[in-house]
């Protein structure tokens, strides 16, 4: 008896943590600290916000940007933006973060401070650019 | 109002396999190029070659949507940059304004949705026609892009 009580018991704690688990991972998209970036999206990022992107109505960020330096400014707004669900059914969240000082330019050319960031349910980035 | 879209050439370099393609990959990096929006007197439209004009009309959807039952605002956010375009609905009236470009547009509710949905279909003939293998994606075919309402 006391054999089935502990199977009993088990069965339920591996029912809750599998719920428990698998909520929490819709909830936050997994680690904040874990974005995984791939070269597609930094492909993506340099053809839109590069500095020496032609792409019109796009931020940019500052000349000197290196791909090194893009994943540490990444890294840093996911750790520490704002974040919240992207909008109107698209997938995945958006992290927003304020540097303080002038990570590039927005879409009317003023310098911009902030970095938004775009990721899908699998913490993939999408895209991220200075506004 | 003038509600339209005109596709990049080029919009399909960096897509692999449309008919495996995900959901990001069709919100974010597929049929990408301009919206036009606009009246004889306002211009909303946003000519920078880069929006994807599925997530943009899967978008117009949910604001239709979200509009229908009353009185209300929802905001569009363009995918790369801080840009919005603000939809305001009084009474049967709704007002269209961009954070990029002055003036508004007001039309009436219904034909809002009507160009929303007819928007929709002109760019799902027009992708399948173009790359008949979205057909074959289910994710696409689930989007309905072609049985859009409000």
């Amino acid at each position: 008896m006391p054999m089935l009580q502990w199977s009993v018991w088990l069965s339920i704690g591996l029912m809750v943590s599998s719920v428990w688990g698998a909520r929490g991972q819709d909830v936050t998209g997994g680690s904040p600290g874990q974005v995984i970036v791939t070269q597609r999206a930094i492909r993506h990022v340099e053809e839109r916000h590069w500095p020496d992107s032609p792409a019109q109505g796009a931020g940019k960020f500052s000349p000197g940007i290196t791909e090194e330096s893009f994943r540490q400014l990444v890294g840093e707004a996911v750790a520490n933006g704002r974040a919240r669900q992207n909008s109107h059914g698209r997938p995945g969240q958006i992290y927003e973060y304020d540097f303080g000082h002038p990570i590039g330019i927005n879409i009317d050319g003023r310098p911009a401070y902030r970095l938004r960031v775009v990721v899908n349910q699998r913490n993939q980035l999408i895209t991220a650019f200075p506004f | 109002m003038h509600f339209d879209y005109r596709l990049s050439e080029d919009w399909d370099e960096n897509t692999t396999d449309l008919a495996t393609a995900d959901e990001t990959d069709l919100r974010y990096y597929a049929a990408t190029g301009d919206i036009i929006f606009r009246t004889d007197q306002t211009d909303l439209s946003a000519r920078w070659g880069w929006i994807p004009l599925i997530d943009f009309a899967l978008a117009m959807r949910k604001i239709g949507e979200g509009l229908a039952v009353g009185e209300g605002s929802e905001t569009f956010e363009f995918t790369e940059s801080e840009a919005k375009l603000q939809f305001d609905r009084r009474g049967q009236e709704m007002t269209i304004s961009g954070s990029y470009a002055p003036g508004k547009i007001t039309i009436p509710f219904t034909a809002f949705v009507e160009k929303a949905r007819d928007f929709g279909q002109r760019l799902d003939a027009e992708l399948l026609a173009k790359r008949p293998e979205l057909g074959q994606n289910p994710v696409y075919q689930a989007f309905k892009l072609s049985g859009l309402s409000a």
